[in-house]
């Protein structure tokens, strides 16, 4: 009540200082124009950064192994695929690549035409068990039967063969909910969906696409291919050990190939996140001085109305204020230019917001980061003001009968 | 007068040592910020080839099919494996290379020596003297060693220090793609930035490990892509397997035309050649044809990554903030002198005199504030070093930042203080003086 009481008095005062408030006002606003929108693109990233591809990521190990093209190699698929799984502690294994790694959508057609693509969506191309591998979930149909598989060795003259697609891609192409068993067009054949999987994303990039995604499997033998070879672990935390020992004894399995890389997912995944992560910090980095930089403002301004105003603070002492009185005046004051300016700083906030999905493809600002913004502005403004405030409160009433 | 002016300015600034900190910390704060925006913009921006890149050019052609829905207005910036071939063979140019990239399996010419994949760039003869690459040892391979799709390679000089110790290894050979080379040469230090030749896979970042001739490395038994290939027309996936797909861009064509005569000529030659291939069929549509310089080019393809660009954004609203601080901290530290104002009024000091009087005190937190900025921006910059991004490189601290810095400093401290100095400047001398 007695806060309140003072609200009058202060806005008063400010009146005197017009120029200062609104200075301080405007100083608060930019500040939770561009903390807002900092935060809310670092906390996007660490959120993006978190969603899962829908591959069983823990288990999931790459070797990148590289056939050489006209060298005499005996090694073959077969023989590559055997010496994986029987490495000890490998669940299984085949040939095909994760997610986030060299993932780039294709377009996919209804019309065997091809002349208006629908959308584009990821291709994951592998050996007959790639789909176990992955780790995916089927959620309607069923998983490939090995009969069904058309062979490698019949790539390009394929005609029609099953695919397992997600749920997402599932209702792009077929928004009606019936989905299994129709067939749609890729760049090089027919598709027919014997399955629906939950999730499987090719990029995290934020994007309802990500997660249009399809798994394709061929019967290999006989033939030598390289590329990336993916092993799933029994235990997640042998991974990085069955990986190396699996990697040795494909090397061994086929000496004509040259593996460039070992990759777990989970360094996949960092690997993926590594720049957005850096800049991150940078935009952390610059929250701070801003931080700081208000802060100093805040408390430079108000050290000095303290300075200023000692005498009427003697006096309004010597007229019976207790210490708490002017403290809590102080603070109070600080209060009503900070909510000024965080006011005026949600229009900015969203203004900022407004250039950025423009130019960026910025998502649109939630309020809630609005909130946040005003909390932590307010209680910033009451630590930068506690010092002068705390020097305000031990002015001596005695100060009012001396002459400046 | 100045020198006055200055002394003064010192005093006042040393009367209220905490607030002329605070300000100076401020303008510090956003110097240091902008600036370190700017020296890696600035660096990112430069010129990947000073002293040449005005006699390089990118020429282009359009050999889309007249319908293609969504397509861009603007030409492929690569070429088909056929245009590349007839650019390369026109003869209008006193130089020109094609060129593309890969990588390849690479082995020492010894029993049971490991393999290895190395990056390569496949060019013709003129890459070297065209963009003046440097050598360490040996030279480029001949215009004759392409004419006869010869098996020779110019190392890098990382590659050659991997392979031969570092050694001068001009003659001794190498097995690429499982065929027998004969090393020509290794290049020196050299990775002009941004990658201007090649913005495929990005613009910043390493430099290819080896060179082999274009039509050599075309023969190779590999298929490890041809560089990122563009198709259009139902199948994406047409020159996966075929690099010669007529639908397929993916090499770069660079030319280097030394007058203005000879870039009006080859610009008119490109046309012709068009023309002629409209003519003949291939190409449906009209003559549509580029011919940009380096800069150009690098402008066209805006290099600069969207986050520096978005972190210079950021980093100017930064200083925005710091300013309009400073200018509440002036404000109150100017009106807070308005008794001695009022003095200096009363003995016949006019506005104006005031006025560069105050603005004298906002130039010298100018300057404080950006000496501060300075060790400021330079730990930026070393934290954008750190960062793994392919730019950190040339994250670096410019001499000419040092100009920059200060006067940037100056002239936002200045116009801080214009407004401040401005009102001060207003003061009633015979109010003040009474007050007293």
């Amino acid at each position: 009540m007695r806060i309140l009481l003072q609200v009058r008095p202060i806005l008063a005062a400010l009146r005197s200082h017009k120029t200062a408030v609104i200075l301080l006002m405007l100083e608060i606003a930019l500040t939770m124009a561009v903390l807002g929108n900092l935060v809310f693109i670092v906390y996007g990233n660490i959120q993006r950064s978190r969603v899962p591809t829908g591959a069983a990521e823990s288990e999931i190990g790459l070797i990148q192994s590289i056939g050489v093209i006209g060298q005499d190699n005996p090694g073959t698929l077969a023989g590559d695929l055997a010496a994986l799984r029987g490495t000890p502690g490998v669940a299984t294994a085949s040939y095909g690549g994760p997610p986030l790694w060299y993932a780039s959508p294709s377009p996919v057609f209804l019309d065997p035409d091809r002349s208006h693509a629908v959308t584009q969506a990821y291709e994951f191309e592998g050996s007959q068990g790639l789909s176990e591998t992955l780790g995916v979930r089927i959620v309607e149909g069923r998983n490939f039967s090995s009969e069904e598989l058309p062979d490698a060795s019949q790539w390009g003259q394929i005609k029609e063969q099953p695919v397992l697609i997600t749920r997402a891609l599932a209702s792009k192409l077929f928004p009606d909910g019936h989905v299994l068993g129709k067939t749609f067009y890729d760049g090089n054949t027919a598709q027919r969906v014997v399955g629906i999987i939950d999730h499987l994303r090719g990029e995290l990039t934020g994007r309802l696409t990500d997660d249009y995604s399809m798994v394709i499997e061929y019967r290999v033998g006989p033939q030598d291919m390289g590329g990336g070879f993916m092993i799933r672990a029994r235990d997640p935390a042998q991974l990085p050990q069955v990986l190396r020992a699996a990697a040795a004894a494909l090397q061994k399995a086929n000496p004509g190939h040259v593996q460039s890389k070992l990759l777990t997912m989970a360094e996949l995944r960092a690997n993926y996140f590594k720049s957005d992560l850096a800049a991150g910090r940078m935009l952390v980095a610059i929250m701070l001085i801003l931080l700081v930089v208000t802060a100093l403002g805040v408390s430079g301004l108000a050290s000095f109305w303290v300075q200023q105003r000692r005498r009427q603070i003697g006096m309004r002492r010597a007229l019976g204020a207790t210490r708490g009185d002017i403290l809590r005046y102080f603070q109070a004051e600080n209060f009503l230019i900070v909510s000024g300016g965080v006011l005026l700083g949600a229009a900015f906030a969203y203004a900022l917001n407004l250039f950025l999905m423009h130019r960026f493809e910025l998502a649109h600002l939630p309020a809630h980061f609005l909130l946040a913004g005003a909390l932590a502005l307010w209680l910033l403004g009451q630590l930068a003001v506690l010092g002068p405030a705390l020097r305000a409160a031990a002015v001596p009433p005695v100060v009012a009968t001396r002459s400046v | 007068m100045f020198g006055y002016y200055l002394d003064l300015a010192l005093r006042s600034l040393r009367r209220h040592k905490v607030l002329s900190a605070l300000m100076m910390l401020a303008i510090g704060l956003g110097i240091g910020a902008s600036v370190t925006m700017l020296a890696v913009l600035h660096n990112l921006s430069g010129n990947p080839l000073p002293g040449r890149s005005n006699v390089l050019f990118h020429p282009q052609v359009d050999p889309r099919p007249a319908d293609l829905p969504g397509a861009k207005e603007e030409p492929p910036d690569d070429l088909t494996y056929l245009d590349a071939v007839n650019l390369y063979r026109l003869g209008v140019a006193p130089r020109g290379a094609v060129m593309s990239a890969n990588w390849l399996p690479v082995r020492k010419d010894a029993p049971d020596s490991p393999l290895a994949m190395y990056t390569d760039r496949a060019t013709t003869a003129d890459f070297f003297a065209m963009f003046g690459v440097p050598f360490l040892y040996g030279s480029a391979w001949s215009a004759q060693d392409d004419a006869n799709h010869a098996q020779v390679v110019v190392l890098s000089q990382a590659m050659n220090q991997k392979l031969f110790g570092g050694a001068d290894s001009v003659g001794k050979t190498l097995v690429i793609a499982t065929k027998t080379f004969r090393v020509a040469g290794v290049v020196a230090d050299w990775n002009p930035q941004p990658h201007f030749y090649d913005l495929n896979s990005g613009a910043f970042g390493k430099a290819e490990q080896m060179y082999l001739p274009f039509f050599t490395w075309l023969d190779l038994p590999q298929d490890y892509g041809y560089g990122p290939m563009n198709c259009w027309g139902n199948d994406p996936n047409a020159g996966t397997h075929d690099p010669k797909a007529k639908q397929c861009t993916w090499a770069q064509f660079w030319v280097q035309l030394d007058t203005p005569a000879q870039v009006a000529d080859y610009r008119a030659a490109l046309v012709q050649y068009s023309r002629q291939q409209h003519q003949l069929g291939r190409f449906q549509r009209e003559p549509d044809v580029r011919l940009r310089n380096l800069l150009d080019w690098l402008d066209y393809k805006h290099v600069i990554p969207v986050t520096v660009r978005m972190q210079t954004w950021i980093a100017f609203g930064v200083l925005l903030i710091c300013l309009v601080n400073t200018v509440g901290l002036m404000v109150a530290k100017f009106l807070r002198k308005s008794g001695e104002i009022g003095v200096r009024r009363a003995l016949g000091a006019s506005r104006r005199d005031v006025f560069a009087q105050c603005l004298m005190e906002a130039g010298v937190v100018g300057v404080a504030g950006g000496v501060l900025g300075l060790p400021l921006a330079w730990l930026g910059l070393w934290m954008v070093r750190q960062q793994p991004v392919s730019f950190a490189a040339s994250a670096h601290f410019d001499p000419s930042m040092l100009g920059t810095a200060l006067s940037l400093s100056v002239l936002s401290a200045l116009g801080a203080g214009l407004w401040p100095a401005w009102r001060a400047s207003r003061v009633a001398p015979a109010l003040q003086v009474k007050s007293l």
